[in-house]
């Protein structure tokens, strides 16, 4: 078996070499590893019985180049959170693009997918290779410029959103239905295996309750899409749309990790060529290392041992990436000229009055520009009330959390979205300061609560409300009932220096449809036009 | 009727396709209650000590557990807070309960409720939920509740109440213990042992809160505990059921058991300077003949540990 140096030595000297010892199946293994690795950290994305999460859940959108590069343009400073991202940058340049090959959950499940994917047609050129950087260009302009849409695009987002709003939920459902019907329907015989196998997958890998979001379908979509274009082409995605890897090929490309191909001397059989799964290799047998990502089939299927990698001097590089100065002009204009639309849109001077961000939510613009839509905070929210939002803030805003009283509440000795969100759009609060945050207000809609509309008593929210000095109140009122009766009862109102805007009162409401309490964004620490009226009499504590 | 075909007209009423809806048959036909129930009441800073000698003033948790009896152990995790916040059962109060039980001969004991704010959470900050599983005992389990264990139940004698979805572990077991917390509650003035049945309900619980005294007088004919204890080791006497504020917490060393729910509700009561007649739910399971609710008519029997 020749090594290294025999290998050089075999190219060099032109003579037929042998097929190297295959380097391909270290590579599955790296990202069976990570892809493990990812499920898991997937899965711990949720309360485990302390009020600190015990693993750095969100490692993945943190070591993320692009993301750090969007959060970093779009705040115009440092982030630390995202310093992370340095690692893979560095070792691109030392590596090139193994992350795309080696690391990448999204990668790994294309590839593990790719025999019930497989293209009718053989593609072997990149359809549209000069898309992923305009894409790059136009969300790093966009992000520096006011239009947050990397999260759109980038593939951890994509991944991990349709997992957790998605796919999570929905394979819970089947499960859950699953078991649900051995255990009514089958025998015992059935059971006494069932049974025990529910209670494993519920302690295992399923989540701890059913969930339910807002734009299930679309986030699925989106995540599904990426899936079905590989009957298109080979890692569609990654070719023709990924912005990250095309930032990673550009870092690869200026690194000084070189792939060697064939020669004049091989007998350009461009076996190479045809198994590529990029699109890296051309007619001449060349790598471009902008787009391999060292997924050593080539190498490995190379009849005469001839591919390789080595570390080269920068001086042999080529042109990276050729694109049309039409096409970045008008990614670049269009990044730079979208928010002025933007900012004349009724939101920018009304926002959605239900709009209501998690504890800890920065100012709306820098929350915009730092939320990469990942999906973290939704997963991990303890009472399902962060949900992806929809056009409330704008198609911009697609996706970035908001707080659905009536589906979920805000935990009030709950922490996590703070402690998962990996770019600090969400600040991790102290919990002292948690439960004083305030996101919004409730307010009684005094035609449909039961003490107010039809004298019936009903104290439900009041019980519920987690202040330890109760921000729902009661007055007492007489009042006539449906049956003509003249009844006391005990009306509730709402402490306004006390409300923090949890939601647990809208949430618990017992009527069957809208809740006769509800909670909008009015008051909320973050947006000090939203304070309320009695803000100024010195009623309410400032901020 | 097996459990099986219970089961399987429990779904195909659930699914609308039966016009014969099942029924969990729960007698109605009670045993007469005591009519000079006991009750004890006992006072101490061990709460361990405490539990067994007011087990002790009842004649023994062997009156109540029989050998081999499957017994759930019912106490209040409602809420997200600490120990010391009172507004869940004391852990040691259930500890000693659970100690008492597997010493009487229990062959399992299993422990849940359903909480109002995150089960989890509640759970565990209760510091119940570490409290039992620091008792490695194969016999006790801790569970959170399994959705589909809820069956729709019939309630005969119900007066503002027909039928309630009720968790079949509750409904079946040879020995129910109920072991809530005393505590001041916005709506029925104080939570006791009556209020802390709601723990086994399922659906919408938000809805029993409109005549509630008589809903859950309701819901004690057809779930009537072997035994009840009420912890008042400390209690709530503001801003209930869930307080927060430790100004709000009064530490008074007591608890109280007697087998009659109305009896160790009213006599728990007068803890807080309110007349048994003054909680809605302790006079309509009177008035049910549920219990007797006349501190004059008990056994009292008092103990210090």
């Amino acid at each position: 078996m020749p090594g290294p140096d025999n290998r050089r030595n075999d190219r060099t000297a032109g003579a037929a070499g042998k097929r190297l010892r295959p380097l391909a199946p270290w590579r599955r293994l790296s990202q069976a590893l990570f892809l493990l690795i990812f499920f898991f950290l997937f899965i711990k994305t949720d309360y485990t019985g302390t009020d600190r999460l015990e693993y750095a859940v969100n490692i993945l959108f943190r070591i993320d180049p692009l993301l750090a590069a969007c959060v970093m343009l779009a705040v115009k400073g440092l982030v630390a959170l995202m310093l992370p991202a340095l690692l893979v940058v560095g070792l691109t340049l030392v590596l090139g693009r193994f992350f795309c090959g080696w690391v990448c959950p999204m990668g790994a499940l294309i590839d593990l997918c790719h025999p019930l994917l497989r293209p009718r047609k053989r593609r072997t050129d990149t359809l549209y290779p000069a898309l992923p950087y305009l894409l790059l260009i136009f969300v790093l302009a966009g992000a520096f410029f006011g239009l947050p849409v990397a999260g759109y695009i980038d593939p951890f987002s994509i991944l991990v959103r349709g997992l957790a709003i998605a796919l999570y939920p929905a394979f819970n459902q089947a499960a859950t239905g699953f078991f649900t019907f051995t255990y009514l329907e089958a025998p015992g015989f059935v059971n006494v295996v069932t049974e025990p196998v529910y209670s494993f997958l519920r302690a295992t890998i399923l989540p701890f309750d059913q969930k339910y979001y807002t734009l299930v379908m679309l986030s699925a979509a989106v995540l599904l899409a990426v899936f079905v274009l590989e009957l298109v082409q080979r890692r569609f995605f990654c070719r023709n749309l990924c912005p990250l890897g095309g930032l990673i090929g550009l870092t690869a490309a200026a690194g000084f990790f070189r792939g060697y191909g064939g020669n004049d001397d091989c007998k350009a059989c461009r076996a190479c060529r045809k198994v590529c799964r990029m699109g890296a290799i051309d007619e001449k047998r060349r790598l471009a290392m902008t787009r391999c990502v060292l997924c050593m089939d080539c190498r490995d299927k190379c009849p005469r041992g001839l591919i390789g990698f080595r570390f080269s001097p920068p001086s042999r590089r080529p042109a990276p990436v050729s694109l049309s100065r039409r096409a970045v002009m008008a990614a670049l204009g269009g990044a730079a000229l979208l928010p002025l639309f933007s900012g004349v849109r009724s939101m920018a001077r009304v926002p959605d009055p239900f709009l209501i961000r998690p504890p800890g939510s920065l100012p709306e613009p820098e929350f915009l520009g730092r939320c990469v839509r990942c999906g973290e905070c939704m997963k991990v929210c303890i009472g399902n009330a962060l949900h992806p939002s929809f056009l409330e803030s704008g198609l911009e805003g697609m996706f970035a959390p908001r707080l659905i009283p009536r589906i979920g509440y805000c935990e009030f000795n709950c922490t996590l979205c703070g402690q998962v969100c990996p770019t600090g759009a969400i600040r991790e609060l102290a919990l002292p300061d948690k439960h004083t945050c305030k996101i919004g207000h409730a307010f009684f809609d005094t035609d449909r609560c039961l003490p107010y509309a039809k004298g019936i008593p009903c104290i439900v929210c009041e019980e519920h409300c987690p202040t330890p000095e109760k921000a729902i109140r009661f007055r007492e009122a007489v009042v006539e009932n449906d049956r003509g009766e003249t009844v006391t009862v005990r009306q509730p109102y709402v402490v306004d220096a006390l409300c923090i805007g949890c939601g647990i009162c809208e949430n618990r409401c017992p009527l069957p449809d809208g809740a006769a309490v509800y909670v909008t964004a009015a008051g909320e620490a973050r947006n000090p036009e939203h304070a309320l009226p009695a803000a100024d009499t010195g009623l309410y504590p400032p901020p | 009727m097996n459990r099986r075909e219970f089961l399987r007209d429990v779904l195909l009423w659930s699914a609308g396709l039966s016009l014969a809806a099942p029924r969990f048959t729960v007698s109605t036909v009670l045993a007469a209650p005591d009519p000079s129930p006991l009750v004890a009441v006992g006072t101490g800073a061990d709460y361990v000590k405490l539990t067994a000698a007011v087990f002790e003033g009842l004649g023994g948790m062997g009156k109540f557990v029989r050998h081999g009896d499957r017994v759930v152990v019912k106490p209040n995790i409602g809420w997200d807070r600490a120990p010391d916040q009172a507004a869940n059962t004391h852990p040691l109060v259930v500890r000693a309960v659970i100690d008492q039980a597997l010493a009487a001969g229990a062959s399992s004991v299993q422990v849940f409720d359903r909480p109002c704010n995150d089960p989890r959470r509640s759970y565990k900050n209760s510091g119940i939920e570490d409290m039992v599983r620091s008792i490695r005992d194969r016999r006790v389990r801790i569970e959170h509740l399994d959705e589909r264990k809820f069956v729709p139940v019939d309630i005969a004698r119900g007066k503002a109440v027909s039928r309630l979805e009720i968790y079949r572990d509750a409904l079946e077991a040879d020995c129910y213990i109920n072991v809530p917390v005393a505590k001041h509650h916005g709506l029925s003035r104080l939570t006791l042992g009556l209020k802390n049945s709601m723990g086994v309900l399922g659906g919408n619980r938000g809805r029993m809160h409109h005549d509630l005294g008589q809903k859950l007088a309701d819901l004690a004919t057809v779930l009537r505990p072997a035994l009840n204890i009420i912890d008042a080791t400390r209690i709530l006497l503001r801003n209930g059921p869930q307080g927060g504020s430790l100004a709000d917490v009064k530490t008074i060393d007591t608890i109280i058991a007697s087998a009659d729910p109305v009896a160790a509700d009213a006599w728990a009561t007068t803890l807080f300077g309110l007349e048994p007649g003054d909680i809605e739910s302790t006079v309509a399971a009177h008035a049910m003949g549920l219990g007797e609710m006349n501190i004059d008519a008990m056994q009292l029997r008092t103990v210090t540990a």
